[in-house]
């Protein structure tokens, strides 16, 4: 028996499991870059135009692993790769390099687009039910939950084309709350909708997150985060920055923001640089024969 | 923020983490095949009620509702008939020609809309597959179902036309032959679609050019003149004796029509047609699983 084999028994069951996960993007720019081809033939220019596109580096190369029984909070600043790490590990999208692993599939509560618009709630409803694999007689028991939860009452019955994007994303929320998820994702759920809203999908989410095996959390409010989980990842312009106990990193992240919101830009940089030297480089050992 | 570079980075020593990948398995990987025939067999209610629901919602915003369904061939098949058969005589020489023309039309109608509600299927439903994980091949799956299933009315409403337009044709045990010409007719379309729909899928331009392949299929596949005006171009008819549309088309005439057993050639050229694109249109879609979520 290896070492490794015999940590692989000592270490708990992994719910998540990023593996050197990155995240880069092409994308058309506006910006007007100088075209010095063909100096003497400018309608070749116009008939050949640069790909003006740049790269953009969402999420920078992170190895991250949670256990079953943990509540993970995500922070950063806006454009940080906090809701591309959540997408990625749902499944929304791809990687461009790098892959997650997860012992089920993670459902995500966030603020989404319409489903099928054209068809009526009550229809989104259980297509988007059957799409998570429940079958009839569980959507059944649980549609006037949903219908409650997402609080359209008698809209339901209309196209969903015809709802405002708060009623689209309360009824995105009320179905993917449906499901009790092994692991849940909420991307700043909290946040959609009027304050009876809140109210009703906090008590939902309460539910959810003591029935989950594991829970991510991103939020921009750091009380939620304290309140909510236990451990904390701190992600900056792409870069992971630090990870370890809320209450710390919270802490550390507050500092940054103060400083950043001073102006005091390089005193920020280097509470920025002192955190990330701190943060080991994750190497996983990755085993799939059976342990022992 | 560029000074966040300046500062010299010292990293901490790496540790490193077993972990056990045996109870996980990767978010959005592709299954082997077999295993994605049965998580199609499993998502089965999901593909029913896409197909139910859409129908439904189809033609919702038009005051006639369903019945489009039915006018809209109806009106294709008068203008064909005004512009072949009457003006340009195409016609000529065709038995039972309105006949000929109504088959052509409803066959061919069914064919290109299944194949282009297949090929967009995946373009067109790209919230569902960001919001969910589910066998994407449902989607195109549901398009087609949907479309047979608004079929059985136009199929009927076809033979009912064959038989009340004069020259009137008897009913015979050939009209049964309908049903295996509809089955391979379904998995044509559903392989093509599938097809497409990765192609598409990835390039969005092709979305545009569909249109003008299928109305090049549709002047390929004689469904206002006879194939017999081509017997003395050996070329153009070998090409269109290979169109699997032009065949399908050709069994239902043979079969409702003119009271002719189709031959066993065409069955068995129709049927390999249909065979190829549903394993090729498959395996095709199922080798892109992974890129579907990405627009």
């Amino acid at each position: 028996m290896s070492v490794a084999d015999m940590l692989t028994n000592l270490t708990p069951t992994p719910c998540i499991v990023a593996d050197s996960v990155a995240m880069r993007y092409r994308v058309p720019s506006t910006e007007v870059t100088e075209d010095n081809r063909y100096p003497h033939m400018k309608f070749l220019r116009l008939l050949n135009p640069l790909p003006n596109t740049v790269t953009v580096n969402a999420l920078n190369e992170i190895s991250l692993v949670v256990n079953r029984g943990e509540s993970v909070g995500v922070i950063g600043r806006n454009g940080s790769g906090k809701s591309t790490l959540m997408q990625l590990i749902s499944g929304q999208i791809r990687p461009t390099s790098g892959a997650i692993h997860a012992s089920s599939t993670p459902i995500m509560l966030g603020v989404n687009a319409a489903l099928v618009p054209e068809l009526s709630g009550d229809q989104n409803v259980v297509l988007g039910c059957l799409a998570m694999g429940l079958s009839h007689e569980e959507i059944a028991d649980r549609f006037d939950e949903i219908v409650e939860v997402s609080g359209l009452e008698k809209s339901i019955h209309l196209p969903m084309k015809s709802y405002s994007s708060g009623m689209g994303s309360r009824l995105r929320f009320a179905i993917a709350a449906c499901a009790n998820p092994e692991i849940l994702l909420v991307d700043e759920a909290l946040n959609t909708g009027d304050a009876q809203f809140a109210a009703r999908s906090k008590k939902r989410m309460d539910e959810l997150r003591s029935e989950a095996g594991c829970v991510l959390l991103v939020s921009h409010s750091l009380d939620t985060i304290r309140q909510m989980t236990t451990r904390t990842i701190w992600l900056d312009k792409g870069d992971f920055i630090m990870d370890g106990p809320s209450k710390d990193v919270t802490k550390a992240y507050t500092a940054f923001t103060k400083h950043l919101s001073k102006g005091n830009n390089i005193s920020a940089a280097k509470l920025r640089a002192e955190a990330q030297s701190s943060l080991p480089m994750v190497n996983l050992l990755k085993t799939t024969g059976s342990a022992g | 923020m560029t000074r966040t570079q300046q500062i010299p980075m010292v990293f901490a020593a790496p540790i490193d983490i077993p972990v056990n990948l045996n109870n996980l398995s990767r978010v959005g990987a592709r299954p082997a095949f077999l295993d994605y025939l049965v998580q199609l067999w499993d998502f089965r209610s999901f593909i029913v009620y896409d197909a139910r629901a859409r129908v439904k919602s189809g033609t919702r915003r038009d005051k006639l509702g369903s019945a489009w369904l039915l006018l809209n061939p109806i009106f294709n098949g008068l203008t064909y008939f005004l512009v072949f058969g009457v003006l340009l005589g195409t016609g000529k020489g065709i038995p039972n020609f309105i006949g000929y023309l109504v088959i052509g039309v409803f066959m061919f109608q069914m064919t290109s809309g299944a194949i282009t509600g297949g090929a967009r299927s995946i373009q067109q439903n790209r919230a569902l597959v960001q919001g969910f994980t589910f066998p994407r091949a449902a989607l195109p799956l549901g398009v087609n179902l949907r479309e047979a299933m608004v079929n059985v009315p136009m199929i009927l409403a076809m033979m009912l036309l064959v038989l009340l337009i004069p020259p009137t044709e008897p009913i015979t045990w050939r009209w049964l032959l309908i049903v295996p010409v509809l089955v391979l007719q379904f998995m044509f379309n559903l392989g093509i679609g599938m097809l497409l729909a990765r192609v598409i899928a990835r390039v969005n331009d092709v979305a545009h050019l569909l249109p003008f392949l299928l109305r090049a299929v549709m002047y390929l596949s004689a469904i206002f003149y006879s194939y017999e005006r081509f017997i003395n171009k050996p070329v153009l008819l070998h090409i269109m004796q290979a169109n699997p549309v032009f065949i399908m088309i050709d069994i239902a005439r043979d079969c409702l029509l003119y009271a002719e057993t189709p031959s066993l050639h065409s069955w068995a050229v129709l049927t390999a047609w249909s065979l190829s694109a549903l394993i090729i249109g498959g395996i095709y879609f199922w080798k892109g699983e992974e890129s579907y979520v990405r627009g």
